[in-house]
């Protein structure tokens, strides 16, 4: 779950048109189109309806192409590009086994980021916010509706879900503790957004092995291992023929890295499965937008040449040091909004409303 | 057993039912006994009496990758659903195995609430966690199921179980040695799944319900993450301390790894090197945590 976003600025939604994507549609994004309906608004156009039910499984079921067989010399090749492309001279200091440097989606995106578009993106570093909250809160709602197939009052089950695990102690301790005012202001955010999931979501066929939080790692040499946990996996493992997919599942607006997210967990399943999934999705709580990719080699070799890009920017430069003001060419922010316009210019969704 | 489930990994299976090695003889038993009866006694010269050390797969993993963490005291133990996932897991997956459900997310709910019933109506607790479960709201009931869900489901996923001879052991108490010549110090290892291959004496096939002494068995012990350098010896580990702590059992032929966050699996098969090798692991281990609690001041 991908929550910590909707008080950093968010990407225009109208870029990658949830209706386009419905389609079919899924390449990089382009320049902005003339979209009037929408546009900086952050909500998709006026007259389109998110999918529900079995159109919406469809739409993650079916991606217009064939699902990939079992390729062992795609991973071997994958896996052989980013051991020689990470370990030369170009590749930066070394990590040993003991501690290798761990790449996650955040961290690849934070490196990757240029100066204007860095700020949106933030600094790794959680603090409480309304934003997170809500986006946790949700996100324990997302796994239990998948995996009991109900909940009652969303504020209370999405906290006895956080709460239950203390890995969120700070989080839980800061939400009990907000003023009235601001938990009114969360509670009718998370309502909304369960609601939406209650009467969206499609129930999920045990048959297909749904799993929540599924943790992906992979080492790549001695020095790397990428890592990632996956909202929702579905699809029974299977030898022959891609029959995996994966959702993020996204409580803020659409960003530009989420494309590079969902791809990113596509390559580390290509490096640790015998196939990659068939379909990587992120689905949008807030509106019911969905994007979906097919996962194909091309897919899957850009998102290795971003991740080398982003490991070697991340050993020579180190987590804690900012953006470099010199062209960022992976920035995924900057193949959306031009530089001149950063991405945290776009605000909204219920920052905006705790402004107001 | 029935079990139409997932067709699993195939090359898993294979490594979990390769043809066993010969077995490791009581000469080789009494050496390893005798090196850590000897060598331990020698590492842990430093603790004090009271100072108990229980030696373990996760302290052999954290003395090789993060020893200036030896000395620090463990935390104050409060349940989690990480702490529930296991033990329920075992039980979602052996539910799927017998053919009581079909899939992991089916036998979660019916299976953690048969155990909170029995523990309700009898008092014995099955897995510990009975209470702490039953006094769970229900959004803290969800994340406990989700959890148990994916980790019973990478296991249910991880062999074609219709291969299997007869149906494994799930789980089970945890192997423990006492040294005793370092009395606070215990190897203790568990194993997820305790696997009897065909033996010498049945070779037509299962036999199901009869035990048989001297079929070998492999152990299945499943760890989050990838695995890490030392992990060949933390498998052996494992057999080790299944190996000492009985005279009477036969000493596993083989341990089957499972890393399901990494989608890796790795076997070792046991013989008196990867005993041995083993065993120079605990002592090291010894070594680093007595340095550790002496730096410290722990120890006296």
């Amino acid at each position: 779950m991908d929550a910590g976003v909707m008080d950093a600025g968010v990407m225009d939604a109208d870029v990658i048109d949830a209706g386009v994507m419905a389609a079919g549609g899924s390449g990089r994004p382009g320049p902005r189109p003339d979209r009037p309906a929408g546009r900086g608004s952050g909500v998709p156009a006026r007259g389109w309806q998110p999918l529900a039910g079995d159109a919406l499984l469809d739409r993650l079921r079916h991606t217009g192409r064939p699902r990939p067989a079992v390729d062992p010399a795609l991973a071997l090749s994958l896996r052989r590009y980013l051991e020689i492309e990470l370990s030369g001279p170009d590749a930066g200091p070394q990590a040993a086994w003991e501690e290798p440097l761990v790449a996650t989606k955040g961290r690849l995106t934070r490196a990757l980021a240029c100066a204007d578009h860095a700020r949106p993106v933030g600094d790794g570093r959680r603090r409480p916010t309304l934003a997170l909250a809500c986006g946790a809160l949700v996100d324990g709602l997302f796994r239990q509706l998948v995996t009991v197939g109900s909940f009652g009052d969303p504020l209370d089950d999405g906290l006895a879900g956080l709460a239950v695990d203390g890995a969120h102690a700070e989080l839980v301790s800061w939400i009990r503790q907000l003023p009235v005012s601001q938990r009114d202001l969360l509670r009718a955010e998370v309502t909304r957004q369960a609601d939406a999931l209650r009467r969206r979501w499609p129930a999920l066929d045990p048959a297909w092995l749904p799993r929540t939080q599924v943790v992906l790692r992979s080492r790549v040499g001695p020095g790397v291992e990428l890592s990632g946990r996956v909202d929702l996996a579905i699809g029974r493992p299977h030898a022959q023929q891609a029959s995996v997919a994966f959702v993020e599942v996204t409580s803020g607006r659409r960003r530009a890295e989420h494309r590079a997210d969902r791809h990113f967990y596509a390559l580390i399943e290509a490096l640790r499965s015998p196939v990659p999934p068939f379909a990587v999705a992120t689905y949008y709580t807030r509106t019911g937008e969905v994007d979906v990719d097919a996962v194909g080699p091309d897919l899957l070799f850009e998102a290795a040449r971003r991740t080398v890009a982003g490991v070697r920017l991340l050993r020579r430069r180190g987590e804690d040091v900012g953006p470099s003001p010199a062209p960022a060419p992976r920035c995924d922010g900057c193949a959306v909004v031009p530089h001149d316009q950063p991405c945290s210019e776009v605000g909204g969704g219920l920052t905006q409303s705790v402004a107001a | 057993m029935r079990a139409d489930g997932p067709t699993g990994t195939p090359s898993a299976t294979r490594a979990l039912l390769a043809p066993a090695p010969a077995p490791v003889d009581d000469a080789v038993r009494a050496r390893l006994r005798e090196r850590l009866t000897g060598e331990m006694a020698t590492a842990a010269g430093h603790l004090a009496p009271t100072d108990q050390v229980l030696i373990t797969v996760p302290l052999l993993r954290q003395a090789r990758q993060r020893p200036d963490r030896l000395a620090e005291p463990d935390g104050a133990f409060a349940w989690k659903p990480a702490f529930v996932r296991r033990s329920l897991g075992l039980s979602i997956v052996h539910a799927c195995v017998t053919g009581r459900f079909a899939t992991p997310l089916e036998a979660a709910g019916p299976v953690s609430s048969d155990a909170v019933a029995d523990w309700t109506r009898t008092g014995w607790r099955t897995f510990h966690w009975e209470p702490w479960m039953a006094g769970l709201p229900a959004g803290a009931r969800a994340a406990v199921l989700a959890d148990a869900v994916g980790w019973a489901s990478s296991l249910w996923t991880a062999f074609d179980w219709r291969a299997i001879p007869r149906l494994p052991e799930f789980g089970g108490a945890y192997d423990q040695w006492g040294c005793p010549t370092a009395h606070p110090v215990r190897l203790k290892a568990r194993s997820e799944l305790r696997v009897e291959l065909d033996g010498p004496d049945d070779p037509a096939g299962p036999t199901a319900g009869s035990p048989v002494p001297d079929r070998p068995t492999v152990l299945v012990s499943v760890s989050g993450g990838c695995p890490g350098p030392g992990w060949s010896e933390e498998l052996a580990f494992v057999a080790l301390v299944a190996g000492v702590r009985s005279p009477s059992r036969p000493v596993p032929a083989r341990v089957l790894g499972l890393w399901p966050d990494a989608g890796a699996h790795a076997a070792v098969d046991i013989d008196a090197d990867t005993l041995m090798a083993a065993v120079d692991r605990v002592v090291v281990t010894l070594e680093a945590v007595a340095a550790a609690r002496a730096s410290r001041g722990v120890s006296r």
